[in-house]
């Protein structure tokens, strides 16, 4: 996780609505109604919120049929949890550059 | 018997290569994201009863190698200056997931320091909020 994207993330949870979105979509994944629905706000600042939970990676849209249905994404909090200890952080980076090398090579492999 | 509270931390990774490849590529200080690699200075004689050393941004590391058990598994020791001259251990496990390798690293008895944890105090609260989302990297208090 590089400095931009641990803004994106610090940015999106900085703010109670969008904690509470978070906490709301941890049951399951839902409806833009739906998740509208508990918060006494326009629709309009409940679009805003997501958008800025999406660009942090925290949730993604997905289509059924005709529905979208916005889901919860955690491996962004992880990866800022990888910093609250300096090992945390050592192993989580360096694990991260291994995986990395292998999935590079594996990409490589498959096009020749 | 040792009294000093200790930290420990987990982490998982799904590598795509076999276990053999992945073992052999953890020991190799050529392959980026292995301990060995961009070292300042290094020294790895990487079998039972080998030691390492290694320089990186002037901190000194050394270890004793353990436990050699090719494809499935690394033991070693560890200690630094974040270790407090303490001796922490280092536990590599691969196993094999179809064409994968579940690799698992667990670092434990860390002296839980206030400068170890000086990040720590900010992420408390989302910690708390989000548990079940951190089950890759677990941490535990022991």
């Amino acid at each position: 996780m590089n400095m931009e994207q641990l803004t994106d993330v610090l940015v999106a949870i900085s703010h109670p609505t969008r904690r509470a979105i978070i906490r709301q979509l941890t049951k399951g994944p839902a409806r833009f109604l739906d998740v509208a629905k508990p918060f006494d706000t326009a629709l309009n600042a409940v679009t805003k919120h997501l958008k800025l939970l999406e660009r942090a990676g925290l949730i993604e849209r997905r289509r059924q049929g005709r529905e979208v249905f916005i889901s919860f994404r955690g491996e962004p909090l992880r990866q800022v949890a990888g910093w609250v200890h300096e090992y945390e952080r050592f192993w989580n980076e360096r694990l991260d550059q291994f995986e990395l090398y292998f999935r590079n090579k594996r990409k490589k492999e498959k096009k020749y | 018997m040792n009294s000093k509270k200790t930290l420990e931390f987990k982490f998982e990774r799904t590598i795509p290569a076999p276990p053999a490849e992945v073992f052999d590529a953890w020991l190799n200080p050529k392959i980026p994201g292995n301990p060995w690699n961009m070292a300042e200075k290094l020294l790895l004689n990487p079998q039972v009863d080998g030691f390492f050393y290694w320089l990186i941004k002037g901190n000194s590391h050394y270890g004793r190698f353990t436990e050699m058990a090719r494809p499935g598994r690394i033991h070693h020791t560890w200690m630094s200056r974040s270790t407090l001259g303490e001796e922490t251990t280092v536990t590599l496990t691969f196993t094999e997931q179809g064409e994968d390798t579940l690799m698992t690293l667990v670092h434990s008895g860390i002296p839980d320091t206030e400068a170890g944890r000086g990040h720590e105090k900010g992420w408390n609260y989302f910690l708390d909020l989000f548990p079940k989302q951190f089950g890759h990297a677990s941490r535990r208090s022991l």
